[in-house]
C-alpha cells in the first residue's frame, strides 16, 4: 500500500473532499488543539525556552499526529476539506526518505537527517533577506552576491517579489509578476556567477504559481537543483496557487520547499495550540505537498505570535515553541526540516544578531538539518537586507553542532533577556537596522568596519558565555 | 444586587464564558423582567465583548475566544432585537464597517483580528474575507450603508489594490460617501497618505481607535 498519489490529493482537493465554511473549520481546529493540549498536559514554560524533555517533544508529535487525522487541510478555493485515514497518513511518513540532494557542481549539498543534540554541521544553510524592499536590477544582484561570496552559506531564498518590474509596479497574480519571476531568477544567477559558485541551490518564492512556472529553465532560469516554495496557510490550509506549485515541482522535478510557519494568537490558540497544530501542518506537507516524492525538504517557520500590538517571531513563546516543534520531528520522522525565523530588529544592529542566536538555539541543538532564510523587517524599508546577517547565522549555526539542550537554554534564555523588553508596539518591533548600502561598500562589496566591530563584539560575547565557534 | 443587576451581569457573563446558550437564556430572562433590552445590550453583552477585546489585547486570550465572545453576544442580540424598534436599534451601534483583504492577497488572521476588535467596540461589521474586489467592497458599502470601508493587505504585491479601490470610489462619485481606512503588515501611513486613504491603523488596536475618530468626524461633518 502506498500513500495517496498526489493526483489522489488533488481529486480530494477540487472534486470530492466534503464542503465545509472556512470559519467551522478554523473554529474546529481551535476546539481540537486546545482540547488535546489538555490530554497531552502541554504547558507553555517561559523559564524554560528550549526544553529538554524528550517525552515532551513526544507528547506534542503525537497531539499533532492527532489533530491533523481529525481536522485534515482545507483549500480555500473549493471549500473543501482533504481529509486522510490514519493509515494513510502512517504510509506518507513512512515514504519519507530522510534525504534531499540540492545545488550541482562544486555546489551540490546533501542534506541528511540530524538527531536531537547531534555534533554533525547543519547539513545546509541557506541565507535570504525576506520582505524588504530591493529595487530591480543591480542592487539587487549585488545584495545576492553579499550573499553568496560567503563560504558559508549553501544557498538562499529568494522572495517575496520585489515591487516593481521593468519599472512598472507589479500587483500580485498579475502578468507583471510572471516576468518578474523570471527576472529575479536571472538576477540571482548572475549574483551566484560573479561569486564564482554557479551551481549553487536557491529557491523561488513568488507568490503566484506562474511567476515560478515562468521562471523554470534548466539552463538560464530555475534549475531543477533549485526549488520552488510552497506554502501551508496558517493554520492547515492551502488553496490553488500553492497546490499549483507543488505540481510544477513534481512535473518539472525541481526541489519542493514547503514553508509552514503557525501563528500564536490566531486560530491555533496559545503557544501550546501553536506548537500542535504546527506539527499538523508539517504532517500537512507530507500528505498534501506529497514531501516523500522527489528531492525535498520542509522549513517549520518559526511560531509566530499575533497580537492586536504586535506580530513578532523571535519571541519568548516562538522559541519555546519552535524548539519543541524541532525536537518532536527530529525524534519521530525522516522529515528534512529546516529552520526559518525572521528577526524584530534590522541589519546591523546587535539585537539582531542576539535574535539570531535565540532562533538558533531552538533549531540546531533540537535537530534540525539547517536553516533557511534570513531576515525580516515587516514594515517595508528599502534596502533592508545584506549578506552580514546570513554570515552571522550560517557561523553560529555551525557552532550550535554538538550544543546540548541545557546550554542552549540558558544561551536562548540570556538573549531573549537583552531584547525582548525592545518588542513593543512603541518600538515597532525593535531597531530598524542598517541598508545594504550603509553596510556595504558596494564598490568591493566589503562590510565596512563599524558593523564588523557589532559582528564580533556579539561574536566575542558568545564566546564568553562558553559557544565554542569551531573553525575560525 | 436588584434583578436588573443580576441580568446585566449574566449577559456580560456570558459573553466572557463563550456560552451562547447561556447568553440567549439571559436574553429571555432580560425580556421577562421587561429590562430595557437596549440597556441590556450596552450594560450587559457589550461590557462583557469589551473585557474579552481587553483580555486579548494582554496576551491572555486569543482570536478565536474573541470570535466565540462575538457569537455569544450575537445569539442574545437576535432574542433582544424583536423587542427594540429599529431606528433605536441603529443607536446600539457605534457604526458600520465594510471590511476585507484586498484583492489578491489571501491572509486573513489579521482581518479577523481587527474584524473582532471593531465588533468588541461596538461597530457592525461586515466581513467580506480574503481576495475582496475593490467593486465587491463598494456595492456591499452602498447595499449596508456603511460609514468605514477598511482594507487590509499583507503583501507589498497587492498593496497596489488599496489604491484601486480609492480610485474606484472616485469614479463613482463615491469618495465622500465612505471613510477609508487601511492597514496590514506592509502598509505604512505614509502609503496611506499617498492613496489618499482616511486613515491607517498599524495595529487592530489603532484600527479601532482610528475607526471611532473617522466616525466622530464623519458625524460633525
Amino acid at each position: 500500500m502506498t500513500a495517496p498519489s498526489l493526483w489522489e490529493v488533488l481529486d480530494r482537493a477540487c472534486n470530492t473532499g466534503p464542503i465545509m465554511a472556512v470559519k467551522d473549520f478554523d473554529m474546529k481546529i481551535f476546539r481540537v488543539a486546545s482540547r488535546l493540549a489538555k490530554e497531552y498536559d502541554i504547558k507553555y514554560d517561559p523559564e524554560t525556552p528550549v526544553p529538554s524533555d524528550d517525552s515532551l517533544a513526544d507528547d506534542a508529535w503525537k497531539a499533532g499526529f492527532e489533530l491533523f487525522s481529525e481536522v485534515g487541510t482545507y483549500c480555500i478555493n473549493s471549500n473543501r476539506v482533504i481529509k486522510f485515514e490514519e493509515s494513510e497518513i502512517k504510509e506518507g511518513l513512512r515514504e519519507l526518505r530522510g534525504e534531499a540532494v540540492v545545488g550541482e557542481g562544486s555546489e551540490r549539498r546533501v542534506l541528511s537527517l540530524r538527531g536531537v543534540e547531534d555534533d554533525r554541521p547543519p547539513s545546509i544553510v541557506c541565507g535570504g533577506v525576506i520582505e524588504s524592499n530591493f529595487p530591480e536590477g543591480e542592487l539587487f544582484v549585488k545584495l545576492y552576491q553579499s550573499i553568496a561570496q560567503e563560504p558559508i552559506i549553501d544557498g538562499f531564498y529568494v522572495g517575496p517579489p520585489l515591487q516593481s518590474s521593468e519599472g512598472r509596479l507589479v500587483r500580485s497574480g498579475t502578468p507583471l509578476e510572471a516576468h518578474l519571476g523570471r527576472s529575479m531568477v536571472s538576477w540571482v544567477r548572475e549574483a551566484i556567477r560573479r561569486a564564482g559558485r554557479p551551481g549553487m541551490h536557491f529557491i523561488s518564492a513568488c507568490t503566484a504559481a506562474i511567476a515560478n512556472v515562468a521562471a523554470c529553465d534548466p539552463n538560464d532560469g530555475l534549475r531543477r537543483t533549485d526549488g520552488i516554495v510552497s506554502t501551508i496557510m496558517p493554520e492547515l490550509k492551502t488553496d490553488y496557487e500553492n497546490l499549483s506549485k507543488v505540481v510544477q515541482c513534481h512535473d518539472y522535478g525541481c526541489i519542493k520547499h514547503v514553508y509552514n510557519g503557525s501563528m500564536i494568537g490566531g486560530w491555533a490558540g496559545g503557544p501550546e495550540g501553536a506548537v500542535i497544530v504546527s506539527i499538523a501542518n508539517a504532517i500537512m506537507a507530507v500528505m498534501v505537498y506529497n514531501l516523500g516524492i522527489g528531492s525535498s525538504y520542509h522549513a517549520l517557520g518559526y511560531l509566530r505570535v499575533s497580537t492586536p500590538n504586535y506580530s513578532a517571531f523571535v519571541t519568548r513563546p516562538c522559541v519555546w515553541g519552535s524548539a519543541i516543534g524541532s525536537q518532536a520531528l527530529s525524534r519521530n520522522t525522516k522529515m528534512i526540516n529546516t529552520a526559518i525565523a525572521m528577526t524584530n530588529a534590522g541589519p546591523g544592529t546587535e539585537m539582531q544578531f542576539r535574535e539570531i542566536v535565540a532562533a538558533l538555539c531552538a533549531s540546531i541543538p533540537c535537530g534540525r538539518e539547517g536553516l533557511s532564510q534570513g531576515v525580516r523587517r515587516f514594515k517595508v524599508v528599502p534596502l533592508l537586507g545584506s549578506g552580514l546577517e546570513n554570515r552571522f547565522w550560517g557561523e553560529v549555526g555551525h557552532a550550535m553542532a554538538g550544543v546540548k539542550r541545557d546550554f542552549a537554554n540558558s544561551l536562548a534564555d540570556e538573549m531573549l533577556s537583552k531584547y525582548e523588553n525592545k518588542i513593543t508596539r512603541d518600538t515597532d518591533g525593535g531597531p530598524l537596522g542598517h541598508t545594504f548600502d550603509e553596510i556595504y561598500d558596494l564598490k568591493t562589496l566589503k562590510v565596512r568596519k563599524q558593523f564588523i566591530d557589532i559582528y564580533n563584539k556579539v561574536k566575542k560575547e558568545l564566546e564568553d558565555l562558553s559557544l565554542e565557534f569551531k573553525y575560525y | 444586587m436588584t434583578k436588573e443587576d443580576e441580568i446585566l451581569r449574566s449577559l456580560s457573563d456570558a459573553v466572557l464564558n463563550f456560552d451562547s446558550d447561556a447568553a440567549a437564556d439571559a436574553a429571555r430572562a432580560t425580556v421577562a423582567s421587561n429590562i430595557n433590552p437596549v440597556k441590556a445590550i450596552e450594560e450587559g453583552l457589550a461590557k462583557g465583548l469589551r473585557e474579552v477585546g481587553d483580555r486579548f489585547e494582554r496576551g491572555e486570550l486569543w482570536l478565536p475566544h474573541l470570535m466565540l465572545g462575538a457569537e455569544a453576544m450575537e445569539a442574545a442580540v437576535k432574542i433582544l432585537a424583536e423587542h427594540i424598534p429599529k431606528e433605536e436599534l441603529e443607536t446600539t451601534s457605534r457604526g458600520t464597517v465594510v471590511i476585507g483583504t484586498v484583492e489578491g492577497d489571501i491572509h486573513d488572521l489579521g482581518l479577523r483580528i481587527v474584524a473582532s476588535m471593531l465588533r468588541a467596540n461596538g461597530f457592525k461589521v461586515y466581513d467580506l474575507g480574503c481576495d475582496t474586489r475593490s467593486l465587491n467592497f463598494i456595492e456591499k458599502a452602498k447595499e449596508v450603508d456603511a460609514d468605514i470601508i477598511a482594507a487590509s493587505s499583507l503583501m507589498t504585491t497587492t498593496m497596489p489594490f488599496m489604491k484601486d479601490l480609492i480610485e474606484a470610489l472616485e469614479a463613482a462619485g463615491l469618495r465622500d460617501r465612505f471613510k477609508v481606512l487601511v492597514g496590514g503588515g506592509p502598509v505604512t501611513e505614509e502609503w496611506a497618505r499617498q492613496i489618499g486613504a482616511d486613515g491607517y491603523g498599524r495595529d487592530a488596536a489603532e484600527a479601532v481607535r482610528v475607526a471611532k475618530e473617522l466616525i466622530v468626524k464623519e458625524r460633525s461633518d
